[in-house]
């Protein structure tokens, strides 16, 4: 009876993942494959491979991926490095802080965190037309850093709890300013902290639709993500080459995340345990 | 003035608290002259150290996120619209208007049954498999993998794939015909099917987050606790009942919150697999109807005091839900 059970398991769980996974899989195969055997044989192995598909992506007259990819890569890079460098800052200062204002301002960015982005979209958009940014990389990076600057303070007021105050102390009696206390010895032992907001606003920012979507609008080009989105309105029946653009889209932003997997994971159940 | 020159002389650092009192009179009094000028070099400090770290995050939160939400609650007040100016105060009229407006409604609906079917179906689902894959082995952390692949891709990647698989002549209506159903189901196409099929996405695409956390919560139990419990002559299903559950308290207060918001947020899935139909928005959700409102139809002001009610709802499910799911942890 044990025995069977023990068998059973593996057999079980590769099933349910072989069935789990099977879109994606989808997906893989028929990248490589032409349209007439995605349609006459959609589940079977791209022989022999084609990459037509990809190719054609890559050299659209219109430019649709690499215009995607410049602004993704423009707009993600810079948001993350600014919410992580800005919110590091605010979460150990509001960490350290014993002050009634302190708490206030805490509670209010936690509030921030389970605001709908689409509630404050229409807002957001006056905001940054009065500052002359709308439908500008910068307007998007700007709504980025405010919205995620909870999140961010949330993770390192968290962490800034396991830094001992003496060594901060330590390096001011030794006559570091503020400044060089924080950047040279608190937010090096952040590194943790820092690696799990880097990562989880690099996979958010990359994948988000709504915000470049209204945001950037036609006129500025798109993020790849949207891109996509118009690429199905457009040729709705080639599928070859829509699941090419999304393989291509996806890529960067999967190399990012296995590259950092320990510390996604790490990050994302740090909490869960601690509860 | 002398004040001052004595500030310059002296560390204005003060003496650690007690020197100034053991040592003889003449020190105290000068302690405690000194407090006046020392406070307002600490609030100076304060307030460079407050300009440096903490306004520029404070200042863009303040102007991106709470000032929006101030003038969404405003602009709700108001009947504004870009192409219909001017923009006149109307009260509580957009509010009332709510009330019997069939189409909020629906939204309203909708969203309650995404968010009621995802939040179970991806705890129950999480759960499940998490046991399932709570072994050691090159097999379990592969599929471990597997099962998160999705929470990175993004909506539209995964809407797009499933809208390849569900529409009417996609892969698996064209399978089932292969095995003989004459007739198989309009995934998408059916307004009475859709919205359970929006559903069965979103949860296919945070299934994994919650077997992450589930795996970490099942991690933590320690070994003994299962051992005591055998030793007492529990078996399997009064282990898990009586050990494993309770200690899963947190993890299913993360994944169940998570969820909540995650639900109430769900947007893109819409757009991509239905736009909101078949039919007059059968699958349109609040986060959905707002947007359409403001950016297609233009009706700001009556948008903007729908996105006021959805933000009041969020606030009230993820405190209730917050409240319930702790005292469950506290208690167990």
């Amino acid at each position: 009876m044990r025995r069977i059970r023990t068998r059973l398991r593996p057999f079980l769980a590769l099933l349910t993942g072989a069935l789990f996974f099977l879109p994606i899989y989808l997906v893989l195969v028929n990248v490589f494959k032409d349209g007439s055997a995605i349609v006459s044989n959609p589940m079977g192995l791209p022989l022999p491979p084609t990459l037509d598909n990809i190719e054609g992506v890559l050299t659209r007259s219109d430019r649709l991926f690499w215009y995607g990819l410049v602004n993704s890569v423009e707009v993600t890079a810079i948001s993350i490095l600014l919410i992580t460098a800005v919110s590091a800052m605010l979460g150990h200062y509001l960490a350290r802080s014993t002050g009634a204002l302190g708490k206030v301002a805490m509670v209010a960015l936690l509030c921030g965190l389970m605001v709908p982005p689409a509630v404050i979209l229409t807002p957001i958009t006056d905001v940054l037309r009065s500052l002359g940014l709308m439908s500008s990389v910068p307007g998007l990076v700007l709504a980025y850093v405010g919205y995620y600057v909870p999140f961010g303070v949330l993770v390192f007021a968290g962490f800034v709890k396991t830094i001992p105050r003496e060594l901060e102390e330590a390096a001011e009696l030794d006559g570091a300013g503020p400044f060089r206390v924080f950047w040279q010895v608190v937010f090096p032992l952040m590194r943790p902290a820092s690696a799990s907001v880097l990562i989880f606003l690099g996979v958010w920012i990359w994948n988000d639709f709504l915000n470049p979507l209204i945001i950037l609008g036609p006129a500025t080009g798109t993020t790849v993500t949207v891109g996509i989105y118009r690429a199905i309105g457009e040729h709705q029946a080639d599928y070859g080459s829509v699941f090419a653009l999304m393989l291509l889209s996806t890529l960067p932003i999967l190399v990012f995340y296995l590259a950092f997997q320990k510390h996604f994971v790490k990050g994302l159940t740090g909490g869960a345990t601690k509860g | 003035m002398e004040i001052k020159t004595r500030r310059r002389v002296r560390p204005p650092a003060a003496a650690p608290p007690g020197t100034g009192a053991a040592a003889g009179g003449q020190r105290d009094v000068r302690a405690k002259r000194r407090p006046a000028p020392s406070r307002r070099a600490r609030s100076r400090a304060g307030l460079r150290r407050f300009a440096l770290f903490a306004a520029p995050g404070l200042l863009v939160y303040a102007a991106l996120v709470l000032v929006p939400i101030g003038i969404a609650v405003g602009y709700g007040l108001t009947d504004k619209n870009p192409f219909d100016p001017p923009t006149e105060f109307v009260g509580l009229e957009n509010f009332t208007d709510l009330s019997s407006d069939d189409e909020f409604r629906t939204a309203l609906k909708n969203t309650v049954v995404i968010t009621a079917i995802v939040t179970l179906a991806t705890n129950a689902g999480g759960l499940a498999i998490a046991l399932l894959l709570d072994r050691r082995g090159w097999l379990y952390n592969a599929l471990r993998s597997v099962f998160f692949v999705p929470v990175v891709l993004s909506a539209v990647v995964v809407s797009v794939i499933w809208q390849t698989i569900l529409v009417d002549d996609g892969l698996l209506n064209s399978m089932l015909r292969q095995v003989g159903v004459a007739d198989p189901p309009g995934w998408l196409s059916d307004p009475g099917l859709a919205l359970y099929t929006v559903s069965w996405v979103i949860a296919w695409q945070g299934l994994g987050f919650c077997v992450v956390i589930y795996l970490a919560g099942l991690q933590g139990i320690p070994q003994e606790l299962h051992e005591a419990a055998a030793i007492d002559g529990c078996g399997p299903l009064m282990r898990f009942r009586h050990v494993t559950w309770p200690m899963l308290a947190p993890a299913v207060t993360i994944n169940t919150v998570m969820s909540l918001i995650g639900g109430f947020k769900a947007y893109d899935q819409v757009q991509v697999l239905t736009n909101g139909g078949p039919g007059p928005g059968t699958t349109s959700t609040l986060a959905f109807h707002v947007v359409q409102t403001a950016f297609s139809g233009n009706h700001i002001g009556y948008a903007s005091a729908m996105a006021a009610v959805m933000l009041a709802m969020v606030a009230a499910i993820s405190v209730v839900a917050l409240r319930l799911l702790q005292k469950r942890e506290v208690s167990s």
